[in-house]
């Protein structure tokens, strides 16, 4: 499974990191949300998936 | 000012009204049962949308849906009805790009990682409230707590002195709590102004002696040729101010006063702490301390099937968005565990809350604070006032309890809030930052 943040759907709401805070991390300067990597860690998919359906903006494309 | 396609949809709606506040938020269901949008003819009429997902929608169209007060341009700000003779409310009231030029100085104090740093500052001072009352047994939970603590983190953020929390305090709180263009909103508009006129000091004063903090920063980007001018930034802090005290102390009231009235619940996050992160965002879904934000259309144009006229006002409704049916399951009841949990309890899109991530770490450590020296506390419904008006801000003016007495734990109040100042004036505390 691959996961990427659309950076411009993502408006830092962090609740990305509540479902997968090993996958998900957030910028310094804009608090704004990345992955850690695309390739989803075996074992993670339910929680990148739970990350995905959690999110306010839409903003986690898995694919 | 009203559009052709608005008489089937109009309701009898009006978030500032007592009806409001006493069928929140199960008026949620009945206008939900009307569609995703109705129309209110109240206040020069406007859009109330409800709907979490045409929400989400909207919030992705700022070109569309503006924030920004311009009256030579039509647009009426973020405040529905919209205040006479205000200025702008700071980046809030501010499109892209000019909204990004302040919110760009402001993000890095408010990031996850940054805003952690002052957790040991909450937690402190909550302390040192709560030492204040613990040996009588009674505390007022707003004016003893919820009001003080954040008021003073702010003060912190902003580089203004801690002590002056009490000058902001009763202005920032009246200021959303008084219905407006009301009797009393004359009195509550010169608090305002004191206000204002305190935060164009603080910033002089700043300028001159430069402590480190938000004002430094948005001076300093000014220096640095950021387009920042004096209303900008001055309306920047009212608008820090104004959410930065206002918003958490009445997620924390509301949450404490649920959690009296539920102790197996309350029993249930004693023993699982784990379990605070998920009960948050479910706390701020519920009470939504931010009710919703207005917009001006700025063309005619069709957005999730619905179809806006040029000027047209409309009003975010965060707080019935989060009671959708379509969008949370038993949205009526409080579920301390939900997950997924897509609320709009911060707002949606680019103006999404600034401080959200400080909002959650004053607002648990507060309530872990409470629960761990106070945990039979009952609120007492005699004295209990909630806000008159909630269609800004679902908040409380006063939540009395009583509880077993305990020891005091720390030095006084004003003793540790020196300590504090030193700590917030210290390179050390801020180059922990990066």
């Amino acid at each position: 499974m691959h996961v990427r943040v659309d950076p411009d759907l993502c408006q830092g709401h962090t609740l990305c990191a509540l479902a997968a805070p090993d996958v998900f991390m957030f910028d310094d300067e804009d608090g704004h949300a990345y992955v850690a990597s695309e390739s989803v860690p075996e074992g993670r998919e339910d929680a990148v998936t739970r990350a995905a359906a959690t999110c306010p903006e839409g903003a986690i494309v898995i694919g | 000012m009203s559009t052709d396609t608005s008489g089937d949809l109009t309701v009898d709606f009006d978030q500032h009204a007592p009806a409001y506040r006493a069928a929140y938020p199960g008026v949620a269901d009945d206008l939900r049962a009307r569609g995703p949008i109705v129309w209110s003819d109240h206040h020069g009429g406007y859009w109330v949308v409800t709907g979490r997902d045409v929400l989400g929608e909207i919030a992705k169209h700022p070109e569309l849906f503006s924030n920004d007060r311009d009256p030579e341009r039509g647009l009426k700000g973020v405040a529905v009805p919209a205040p006479e003779g205000a200025g702008r409310g700071g980046f809030l009231e501010m499109d892209p790009p000019e909204h990004m030029d302040y919110r760009r100085v402001l993000n890095p104090f408010l990031s996850p990682g940054a805003v952690a740093r002052w957790e040991p500052l909450v937690r402190s001072v909550a302390d040192a409230c709560i030492d204040g009352v613990i040996a009588s047994g009674r505390i007022d939970f707003v004016d003893d707590l919820a009001n003080i603590v954040p008021a003073v983190l702010t003060m912190g953020l902003l580089g203004l002195p801690l002590r002056d929390w009490v000058v902001y305090c009763e202005p920032a709180h009246a200021m959303v709590y008084t219905r407006p263009n009301s009797p009393e909103f004359v009195h509550t508009f010169r608090l305002i102004l004191r206000m204002v006129e305190a935060i164009s000091t603080s910033v002089a004063e700043a300028g001159a002696r430069a402590r480190p903090g938000i004002i430094k920063a948005l001076l300093d980007a000014r220096e640095a040729g950021a387009p920042l001018d004096q209303d900008g930034i001055e309306g920047t802090l009212l608008l820090v101010i104004g959410g930065g005290f206002d918003t958490t102390t009445a997620l924390t009231a509301h949450s404490l006063e649920w959690l009296s009235r539920h102790r197996d619940e309350r029993d249930r996050l004693v023993r699982d702490p784990t379990l605070l992160d998920t009960a948050t965002e479910e706390l701020v879904r519920y009470f939504t301390p931010a009710q919703g934000g207005g917009r001006t259309v700025t063309r005619d144009c069709v957005v999730a099937g619905h179809s806006f006229r040029a000027g047209d006002r409309v009003w975010m409704a965060y707080g019935l968005a989060n009671h959708d049916p379509e969008a949370f399951e038993r949205h009526d009841q409080i579920v301390l565990d939900r997950f997924p949990n897509r609320h709009a309890g911060f707002g949606l899109g680019i103006h999404r809350c600034i401080g959200s991530n400080l909002a959650r770490m004053s607002f648990k450590t507060m309530l872990g604070r409470i629960l761990e020296r106070m945990p039979d506390y009952r609120v007492e419904t005699d004295g209990t006032e909630r806000y008159a008006d909630i269609g800004t801000i679902n908040g409380y003016r006063h939540l009395p309890a009583t509880f077993t007495p305990g020891p005091r734990v720390g030095p006084p109040f004003d003793e540790v809030l020196e300590q504090w100042q030193r700590e917030a004036e210290s390179e050390r505390f801020w180059a922990a930052e990066a």
